[in-house]
């Protein structure tokens, strides 16, 4: 069975369509990019895909596992298995780094049967993985995000990631405001959860996150649809002439 | 609300004065300036009731299996039941002032004598006690008192009164815990902080749900003293707490914040009245409700610096989270500036849980119950960091948590 199924998907916000009619399939194991120009909906797609509200979709189908995902909130669909890096993550002043993980992996064991986890055993797992991504103890201590730079901010997305072990990853242009130490860290992190059963969805503006994280798929999204898809060579090729003369093409 | 440094005047003096002045006022509604928000329309038809609700008494209104650790002062309407004295530690004396006159008048001396919450004290008084702390050679802190003031019935009124007397150079730790089932509930508390004292203070509001809680905590603070303190009103039907706090000496300190959490058509009224009549005094508070359901929440702040008090450090900051359409918060900061050096600051928001953290939570697979729970946490966390003893700290965090999860 395929993992993510996204068919004919029409999405709006309030009177705005942005969607026109989506179509794609990723499978267990695979890497697909998204690249696209400004304003061609790729956040509005990892909204959808995650279930932020206000965003309607008004015709087609999102298949996780084969199961609808449209009737579901935003926290059951990450239960199923969903997850997203944010573009920008949000401070939550007030909430602890360990209390906001362990709140978030303990609702996904809950879902799936299985016991709450240690709470010191769950310090340990945490440190281990914060050090592989360059987030040291004090960052752990901090409110979530609070105080974080940007590059700070990425890292712990993928700490998340690599904690909650979803089945399908979409990362939305994960490598905004990120220097090349930083965006080597970051991908490094993705990488090493590459392969097995999960899937990802990584969108980009730009090609130069697809050279450390290197997609077996590449789609271009322009107007709300994907206009092209090929292999790693169609990112160098956007990389070389622009969106201008695929968009046109199109 | 002009405070003054006035003569002891007698007690039967007093209560001439407090009941002219009821006949003359009455109970206040929202043609009243200071009671603009919190209308006592329904003690003026002799209901003591703001709801016609007929709701049964709460059993526990307090968790009492949070218990702190102290010498209780148990008041229960007009019963009071003192810790035998040879109990208490050097440093430490309780007394029953209910039939002492001239003690209940010498306390009654910076009262405000124009003002409704000190009159209906000084009219009605049910007990009357005095807390004296003093230095010791010790240099283990003292234990704490805690007054527990419960009882009454539902038709009934009680108006405790109690003084904390913290002598030069002491440090005392006060716990007052409303939990009456009372009508109208009434205390009047005055802490007089000498010079170099330091008093810990808290203040928990959980009173049967069908009660109208009308308090009045005056501080009043001598030279080089501090005041920790921290309330809490989360029970009750219509609340208001009053603080009037009044610095009598230069160098004094006072941290006083508050929490107020209100669900149904729950109504609490936190009305604070800081006055910087002496120079270089700081004062700090920070205020936060969260109002479920249709519930209403007042702040009104005001902050007085008289033109002697150069170099006053007054901060106050006020904020409420309205879960509910229907909730509201009502905020009334006011600071009155007569000096020209100072640094004085004051700010009031009105918000409800943002849609962004809840979406970046529930996106991490938590529900939509916890998450708010979780942000309605973090909303108040900070503020009680401002407790500095633990055990106190403790106590009003299990407070709140049992808050939190009755809402669930």
């Amino acid at each position: 069975m395929n993992l993510l199924e996204i068919k004919n998907l029409h999405a709006s916000i309030g009177d705005t369509k942005i969607l026109h009619g989506i179509n794609l399939t990723i499978n267990r194991g695979e890497v697909h990019a998204i690249m696209g120009p400004n304003g061609s909906g790729k956040s509005t797609l990892s909204y959808v895909l995650s279930g932020r509200d206000g965003y309607e979709v008004t015709d087609g189908e999102i298949l996780l596992d084969g199961e609808s995902v449209l009737e579901m909130e935003a926290d059951e669909r990450a239960r199923a298995g969903m997850f997203l890096a944010f573009q920008y993550p949000v401070e939550l002043p007030g909430v602890t780094g360990m209390s906001f993980l362990r709140a978030a992996v303990n609702a996904r064991r809950r879902e799936a049967g299985q016991d709450e986890v240690d709470q010191l055993e769950f310090v340990k797992l945490v440190r281990a993985a914060a050090a592989d991504l360059g987030v040291d103890n004090e960052m752990l201590k901090r409110a979530v995000n609070v105080g974080f730079s940007g590059g700070e901010k990425k890292r712990y997305e993928i700490l998340q990631m690599s904690l909650l072990k979803p089945s399908l990853a979409v990362l939305d242009e994960t490598d905004s405001g990120l220097d090349v130490d930083a965006l080597k860290i970051v991908s490094d992190g993705v990488n090493a959860q590459r392969g097995g059963d999960c899937g990802m969805l990584v969108i980009t503006h730009y090609q130069r996150l697809l050279s450390h994280i290197v997609p077996d798929f590449v789609h271009i999204l322009a107007g709300g649809r994907i206009i092209k898809s090929g292999d790693k060579s169609l990112a160098l090729e956007v990389e070389e002439n622009g969106y201008a003369g695929l968009v046109d093409a199109a | 609300m002009p405070h003054k440094l006035s003569e002891i005047i007698s007690w039967p003096e007093q209560r001439e004065k407090a009941k002219t002045y009821f006949d003359s006022y009455g109970w206040p509604d929202n043609r009243n300036e200071a009671w603009k928000y919190t209308s006592l329309a329904h003690l003026k038809e002799g209901k003591f009731t703001a709801s016609s609700d007929n709701a049964p008494i709460d059993s526990a209104p307090i968790d009492s299996t949070a218990q702190l650790e102290g010498f209780y002062v148990e008041i229960s309407g007009s019963a009071v039941q003192l810790p035998p004295q040879d109990a208490l530690p050097n440093g430490i004396s309780i007394t029953d002032i209910t039939a002492d006159d001239n003690a209940r008048a010498a306390a009654f001396t910076h009262l405000a004598d124009n003002h409704l919450l000190p009159a209906l004290s000084a009219m009605h008084q049910t007990s009357a006690i005095a807390i004296d702390i003093e230095k010791t050679d010790s240099a283990a802190p003292l234990p704490a008192v805690i007054l527990n003031l419960t009882g009454s019935n539902k038709e009934g009124a009680c108006y405790p009164f109690v003084i904390v007397r913290v002598h030069k150079g002491a440090e005392a730790r006060i716990a007052e815990i409303h939990s009456s089932h009372a009508g109208l509930s009434c205390p009047l508390m005055v802490y007089e902080v000498a010079d170099d004292a330091k008093l810990q203070h808290i203040r928990l509001q959980a009173e049967a749900s069908h009660t109208t809680h009308l308090g009045l905590n005056q501080m009043q603070m001598g030279k080089n003293s501090q005041i920790n303190s921290f309330a809490i009103s989360m029970g009750g039907a219509l609340s208001r707490l009053e603080t009037h706090s009044l610095f009598l000496g230069s160098d004094a300190e006072l941290a006083q914040s508050a929490i107020y959490l209100g669900r149904d058509r729950q109504h609490h009224d936190i009305t604070s009245f800081v006055a910087h009549e002496i120079r270089d005094c700081a004062s700090r508070q920070l205020i936060r409700g969260v109002l479920d359901d249709k519930a209403r929440g007042v702040f009104q702040g005001k902050v007085r610096v008289a033109p002697d008090a150069q170099k006053t450090d007054g901060q106050q900051m006020s904020r409420a989270l309205l879960l509910s359409r229907d909730a509201e918060a009502d905020a009334k900061p006011e600071l009155e500036i007569f000096a020209d050096d100072v640094v004085c600051s004051h700010g009031a928001t009105v918000g409800e849980l943002d849609e962004n953290l809840m979406f970046y939570l529930k996106s991490r697979g938590i529900a939509e119950e916890d998450a708010r729970n979780m942000l309605i946490d973090a909303f108040l966390v900070d503020t009680l960091d401002e407790i500095e003893d633990p055990d106190f700290a403790a106590f009003m965090t299990s407070q709140i948590n049992r808050w939190s999860l009755a809402r669930r």
